[in-house]
């Protein structure tokens, strides 16, 4: 696999190719989609969260104004169970049985001819429950645990031993609370049916896996279902999974025949679709009184629902984050009768950096060292998990660039040193990374008979600038200007992607869209191999460049002829060629993979008698390895560093301690930053292409987020000389 | 489908005879209250009244107090001149509160009578609520309770009152007029509001028919000073934790007028006659000040959610006189 040295290291600000849609309000959404003779549906949802269901009272709703039909468990036909993946088992399909297992758990669907009459009617269904007492204690003994869920717990020398031998040592626990994904466009399944094919448009990030889990769950053809995300209103994990609503949809639509849609409410996007889990974590940290590590011992425990799986390896990156020749990570999760949890931007690491790099402030606060010396001091140069070298890591830089521009060196290390009239002022700072993740992905490449190009696959842009980007590597790749290129994505029949979660998509399904690019330069090349009247005559067609639409040998733009002509010559209206990529093995490249990088650093200020906070500014200095697109790249980590905000000082999904029912799922209850609370945010990219992969990219999705919450909290303690281990921080933890 | 009759009243007279001959119609105003309760089921009145075109808009000043119609919106109040000149304080807790867009729908009568922003109250599938159930209990109290009352609550209910505009009127001695079946009355607005822990179920004196008409604001005299001040976590579009409004008269580093009202942490809008009294006449420094404040907070009741209020609302109370007297010392 060859890098792409030639190529700008960071790309342009092109604008998103999308944007006019999106800013006039043409870009279809799931929920703005209908088809004729469609009928409504709406989620009766359970009022307790254990036990069973005696009866059920559907007979008023049934009755009620142009009610189609109410499903229960007592009539709802039995479906399959979607595939593993890597995000864990399928949650179980709906309304299987009468147990209860969560408040919010959906117990009917109501289908009517109007969403008015289908909302009335729901309200009108009465659940009998034997009810039992619900297990919501994060740390409830009785809480069944499972212990390494993930086959990530890692250990390598002797942690306990090392721990009690150093000679400095440091222990503290931490929380973080539940937090909602809350993407502003509310899910929404439009499902019909024609015969046993499917055609469902659906809020998801993973159009692909939506139509192999239908295609389960209904027992027909995957090719039989046609999934359709062209517009996706923020996602943040919560469109990983297929859920039980939407499944509930379709098994509606097939029952009477006729199309379903569903829009989720607000309140239901609180039980429905996942959400970040809470977690406790306990670190034990031993150094040298230089600093140096010597152990690191960290270990989680996060919330889980009863019968689901959730990707929360808190703890894992804590093995390669830093150099430590004694280490232990180990993770578990408590069964609870709660809402599934699921994927929020940045999953596991951002619960697990927090705890990781408040204990390296609290540590370098210990030793009187400045935090950023002591990262440095630690930092891996190899990948301590195999020695390996990293296939692209900048973290150094990014220690220097954001130190500099935020002006690191005027911190007086004392706490509460620095203050402006009422404002106490703190600085601080933490590490990020993001783990890297690809997933095999596929991508076709079309050029026209004028010319243009056509390239495609079934992803999905939840905002993110994936229709921007692939269109700009394509043009890259294809020597066309973007406007003679389309990508195109979000249906299911088009080549298999990957999802568009864990910083992956760009870079794996760049890489296929590289390959198909290349490939279809090939071809070209091989039709004007043998072409008496093409100036490419003879060249060897691997050694093929295209500038300015025109395809010559490397090097040799003087010889070039455009696509067109090929074309017509060998009378084609076209040429396609499929691409692929998959993960690169970090045993055949001989290095590992070393995900993003980045150092944030934090101005709070903190009202010495009221305790309110504000964040005053953010630097972050990010190595994204290669950059595709400045522009879009850039809203990333802002939009990452806003979440991070909310994350830290905003959100908590409340859950009653009696009853499981959550009781801030509204967005005037549940609070995530608005515009006033989010300052200036400086963002700064450095480093190299990374060495791993073709297109040199590292994803940059998540890694916005990862250490704003640390860079907030040690941020705090600087100014009031309080550490606060307890997410999120809110003004009663400051009075 | 749940149906409901909608009448456009057009004359007051003709509003609170509809009022009166239904007993559970509802009037709708600039509805940010109503229609939500609505939605959420909280609220199913057969009839709603629609008086937004009564001729209750205007905002006149008369000598020395400012009339305003009870249909003028927040928005429109905040930009009055006079408003802005004599009431800063009305003006600050008017534009710390909601959003733009809410504060051009939501009028001055229906933000003093808005319903508790409580969870548990706005979700009819919980079973336990005193103002929605009498009797019922108050699940609140054991629950998740952060955005609630600690003054004027009790286990019977915590229901806060989240307005701010309110708090500063209490302070101001603001005056509601009031139209009903048998003729008008006016109820200065201290008296107005009912607290939670005697009768959860209601929360004014306002009777069935009865409709606010507008509401006096008497201005301060040209030497006070005022401010409000809004404690909250995020920087906009959220409800007090606490809210204190202060009017002071000072003289040579002594208070001769004190108007001290809280928000943020009553179950109606909390006027401080303890702390005014401790103030009036006392020298201005920030020892008078935290002792107002201490005994403005002593009858507070906490749940452990909840606790954390006390101490908020004492500092912020000590901050907002601090910074209207100009005395840190």
């Amino acid at each position: 696999m060859s890098t792409v040295e030639s190529r700008t290291r960071i790309g342009a600000g092109v604008n998103r190719v999308d944007g006019p849609r999106k800013v006039t309000g043409t870009a279809p959404y799931p929920m703005d989609f209908s088809v004729p003779g469609q009928a409504y549906g709406a989620l009766v949802q359970s009022t307790v969260a254990a036990g069973r269901i005696v009866r059920m009272h559907t007979e008023a709703a049934e009755a009620a104004p142009g009610v189609i039909t109410v499903l229960t468990h007592e009539n709802a036909p039995k479906v399959g169970t979607g595939p593993t993946t890597v995000l864990g088992a399928a949650p179980p399909p709906p309304l299987r049985n009468d147990r209860i297992l969560h408040h919010g758990q959906h117990i009917a669907f109501v289908v009517a001819d109007t969403p008015e009459q289908a909302t009335a009617a729901a309200r009108l269904v009465r659940a009998d429950y034997e009810a039992t007492e619900p297990l919501l204690d994060l740390q409830d003994p009785r809480a069944e645990q499972l212990v390494d869920p993930w086959g990530m717990d890692t250990s390598r020398g002797d942690a306990a031993a090392a721990l009690k031998s150093a000679e400095v040592t440091l222990q503290a626990t931490y929380t973080t609370a539940d937090n909602t994904n809350n993407p502003l466009g509310l899910f929404a399944t439009l499902a019909a049916w024609e015969g046993d094919a499917l055609t469902v448009h659906d809020t998801s990030q993973w159009p692909s896996m939506v139509r192999t889990t239908l295609a389960m769950v209904f027992g027909i053809p995957e090719s039989s279902v046609r999934v359709l995300v062209p517009y996706v209103g923020g996602g943040f994990g919560a469109g990983l999974r297929v859920w039980p609503h939407v499944i509930l949809t379709a098994m509606a639509a097939r029952m009477i025949k006729r199309p379903v849609k569903l829009v989720l409410t607000r309140p239901q996007m609180f039980t429905s679709i996942g959400h970040r889990p809470s977690g406790v974590q306990w670190l034990g940290v031993g150094a040298t009184r230089d600093g140096e590590l010597v152990a690191l011992d960290h270990r989680s425990l996060s919330s889980l629902s009863m019968e689901d799986n959730d990707y929360e390896p808190f703890t894992w990156a804590s093995s390669f984050a830093y150099r430590c020749p004694d280490v232990i990570t180990q993770d578990r999760q408590a069964r609870l009768n709660i809402a599934v949890p699921t994927s929020m931007r940045a999953p596991a690491e951002a619960q697990g950096n927090f705890a990781l790099e408040s204990a390296l402030d609290e540590l370098a606060h210990q030793l009187r060292i400045d935090p950023v010396e002591l990262r440095l001091r630690n930092h891996a140069d190899v990948d301590p998990r195999n020695g390996l070298p990293w296939s692209g890591k900048a973290l150094r830089e990014c220690y220097e660039v954001g130190a500099q521009r935020f002006g690191w060196s005027d911190r007086n290390p004392e706490p509460r040193s620095m203050r402006d009239g009422n404002w106490l002022v703190g600085y601080g700072m933490a590490s990020a990374l993001f783990p890297y993740f690809a997933q095999p992905c596929a991508a076709q490449a079309t050029v026209r008979r004028d010319g243009s190009a056509l390239v495609r696959s079934a992803a999905a842009d939840i905002g993110t600038g994936t229709y921007t980007v692939m269109a700009q590597l394509a043009a890259e790749e294809l020597g066309l200007p973007l406007d003679q290129v389309r990508f195109d994505l979000g249906d299911s029949d088009m080549p298999h992607s990957m999802m568009a979660g864990g910083s992956g998509l760009t870079g794996a399904l760049g890489n296929a869209v590289h390959d198909a690019c290349r490939r279809l330069l090939r071809q070209f090349a091989e039709l004007a191999h043998d072409d008496a009247d093409s100036p490419l005559r003879g060249f060897p067609p691997d050694d093929m460049e295209c500038t300015d639409g025109r395809i010559h040998p490397t090097g040799r733009p003087d010889l070039g002829e455009p696509y067109a002509d090929i074309l017509a010559r060998h009378g084609l209206t076209e040429l396609t060629a499929n691409g692929n990529s998959t993960p690169p093995v970090p045993t055949e490249l001989g290095m590992s993979l070393s995900g993003a990088y980045g150092a944030k650093f934090v101005e709070v200020r903190v009202d010495a008698d009221l305790g309110l906070i504000r964040v005053a500014r953010v630097v972050s200095a990010i190595d994204g390895g290669r950059i595709l697109n400045e522009k879009t790249a850039r809203s990333q980590i802002i939009g990452g560093t806003v979440g991070g905000i909310g994350m830290t000082l905003l959100e908590d999904t409340a859950t009653d301690p009696r009853t499981g029912r959550i009781a801030n799922g509204t967005f005037a209850d549940y609070l995530v930053a608005v515009n006033s609370d989010i300052p200036d945010l400086d963002v700064v990219f450095v480093g190299e292409p990374d060495r791993g992969t073709a297109t040199g990219t590292k994803g940059v999705g998540e890694v916005g987020l990862v250490g704003i919450a640390a860079a907030i909290a040690n941020a705090v303690h600087h100014a009031t000389g309080k550490r606060i281990r307890d997410l999120p921080i809110t003004l009663d933890a400051l009075l | 489908m749940r149906a409901f009759d909608y009448v456009r009243a057009t004359d007051t007279r003709e509003a609170v005879r509809l009022l009166a001959d239904d007993p559970e119609a509802s009037c709708l105003a600039g509805g940010t209250t109503q229609l939500d309760l609505m939605k959420d089921g909280v609220l199913q009145p057969p009839r709603l009244i629609d008086i937004t075109r009564l001729p209750l808009h205007g905002i006149e000043r008369r000598d020395e107090s400012l009339h305003v119609g009870a249909l003028v919106t927040m928005e429109e109040l905040a930009a009055d001149t006079t408003v802005a000149e004599r009431l800063p304080m009305v003006r600050e807790s008017l534009l710390l509160g909601a959003s733009v867009q809410l504060r051009n729908m939501a009028t001055i009568g229906g933000n003093l009578l808005q319903r508790t922003r409580c969870r548990y109250f706005r979700d009819p599938t919980v079973p336990e609520c005193n103002k929605r159930a009498p009797g019922s209990g108050c699940a609140a109290v054991q629950g998740a309770a952060r955005m609630h009352a600690v003054l004027g609550a009790s286990e019977r209910c915590i229901a806060l009152h989240a307005s701010d505009l309110a708090v500063a009127l209490v302070a101001l001695d603001a005056l509601v007029h009031i139209q009903g079946p048998t003729g008008s009355r006016t109820v200065p607005l201290t008296e107005f509001y009912l607290t939670a822990d005697v009768s959860p179920e209601r929360e004014t004196v306002l009777e069935h028919a009865e409709l606010i008409t507008g509401v006096e604001i008497p201005l301060p005299p040209p030497a006070a000073r005022s401010g409000y001040l809004k404690v909250r976590d995020r920087t906009s579009y959220e409800f007090a934790l606490a809210s204190a409004a202060v009017q002071l008269v000072l003289d040579d580093g002594t208070i001769l007028e004190a108007r001290v009202a809280l928000g943020g942490v009553g179950t109606k809008p909390w006027r401080a006659h303890a702390a005014e009294h401790l103030l009036t006449g006392a020298p201005a420094t920030t020892a008078t000040f935290t002792e107002a404040a201490e005994a403005t907070m002593q009858d507070a009741w906490t749940v452990p959610g909840t606790a954390f209020k006390v101490p908020l609302a004492r500092r912020t109370l000590v901050r907002e006189l601090q910074t209207v007297s100009g005395v840190t010392a």
